[in-house]
């Protein structure tokens, strides 16, 4: 990973960090906005949704299972659903947050999507490294990251209901590989060797298997629960 | 158009996204782990990545899994940037060639 070691204002790195991800943002939101046209979404209820939710994979979901009314229990339960797996995020962001200010705080959680959560974790060991005494954690530079995608998303979301369909299907562009790209390449970063090999092993096994075999997002829940738990084991053998 | 189930689904999504967000702060907020437990929190985001991105290879075309070997390869030696740009390029030369 390039560092980038100009003098910036840390929002100012946190933008320019979060751009390579606007890539698989725009067209995203747009099939979004297209998707949610398609059951009568104005542009404005489509910003006004991403906006309070901010939560990609639910968003889709929910506009897949909307209907005219829409069953509100049901679609806030698929939500909680895809969403579940910001429960763990949120533990692990935790340790690193919690000296600050409640309000800082509150708003930190309240845009950790996933990518956004994927970068201040990276920045979290990035800054870790060069400063070891100092809290990694930096609230400027995760509100650039966290403001860019959040405006993007429902900027584009909007025109997305109201230019609809152009797009097509995305998978002929292939832009639906960034967020895995994105995914990958932390995972390149954090590796380190023998501790991770079988907890990611064990993770990426029940993950697929869930995925076939159950409903919503358990097979996130699962599979990350399933390598946690093998490196909670796997460390008392080491010790 | 604002009707009232319409406002109460976006808000009720609105509210279990953030709780959902809170809540895992709001468990590990006060504890202070030991070891295993520690290396086990530290291990988690991995995890969580992996557990994303595992089922892709399960539905993905077989120019996207190909697409995903190259993206790694790329993340070997490139940053963010470039591995997005060869992830996008590789997905859609693959799935182009093999469509």
């Amino acid at each position: 990973m390039s560092t980038i070691k100009t003098p910036q204002h840390p929002f100012v790195q946190g933008m320019i960090t979060a751009f390579p991800l606007l890539l698989g943002f725009v067209p995203v939101a747009f099939m979004l906005g297209a998707e949610a046209a398609q059951k009568d979404f104005s542009s404005v209820l489509i910003m006004f949704l991403t906006m309070v939710n901010f939560a990609g994979g639910s968003e889709f979901a929910a506009i897949e299972l909307w209907t005219s009314p829409p069953s509100v229990l049901f679609i806030i339960f698929v939500t909680f659903m895809v969403n579940s797996r910001h429960i763990i995020m949120g533990a692990t962001l935790a340790p690193h947050i919690k000296h600050l200010p409640k309000r800082k705080i509150l708003t930190t959680l309240f845009f950790m999507a996933d990518e956004v959560w994927a970068l201040a974790i990276q920045d979290i060991s990035k800054q870790h490294k060069l400063t070891p005494s100092k809290k990694g954690f930096r609230f400027d530079f995760y509100l650039g990251v966290a403001l860019s995608l959040y405006v993007t998303w429902s900027t584009f979301a909007g025109l997305g209901a109201y230019y609809g369909g152009m797009l097509g299907d995305l998978h002929q562009y292939g832009l639906h590989m960034a967020f895995p790209a994105l995914f990958i390449v932390i995972l390149v970063s954090m590796w380190n060797g023998k501790h991770n090999a079988l907890p990611w092993a064990v993770s990426a096994a029940v993950a697929m298997l869930a995925y076939q075999y159950l409903p919503g997002g358990w097979y996130v829940i699962l599979g990350a629960l399933s390598g946690m738990l093998v490196a909670y084991f796997q460390g008392e053998s080491d010790a | 158009m604002l009707d009232y189930p319409t406002l109460l689904t976006i808000l009720g999504m609105g509210m279990v996204t953030y709780f959902t967000r809170v809540f895992g702060f709001l468990l590990l907020r006060n504890k202070t782990l030991n070891d295993k437990q520690t290396r086990m929190m530290s291990i988690a985001p991995g995890c969580v990545f992996i557990a994303i991105i595992a089922p892709e290879f399960l539905t993905g075309t077989l120019g996207d899994i190909l697409a995903l070997c190259v993206t790694f390869i790329a993340a070997l030696r490139l940053g963010m940037l470039g591995t997005i740009v060869i992830g996008i390029t590789s997905a859609y030369g693959f799935n182009w060639l093999l469509s």
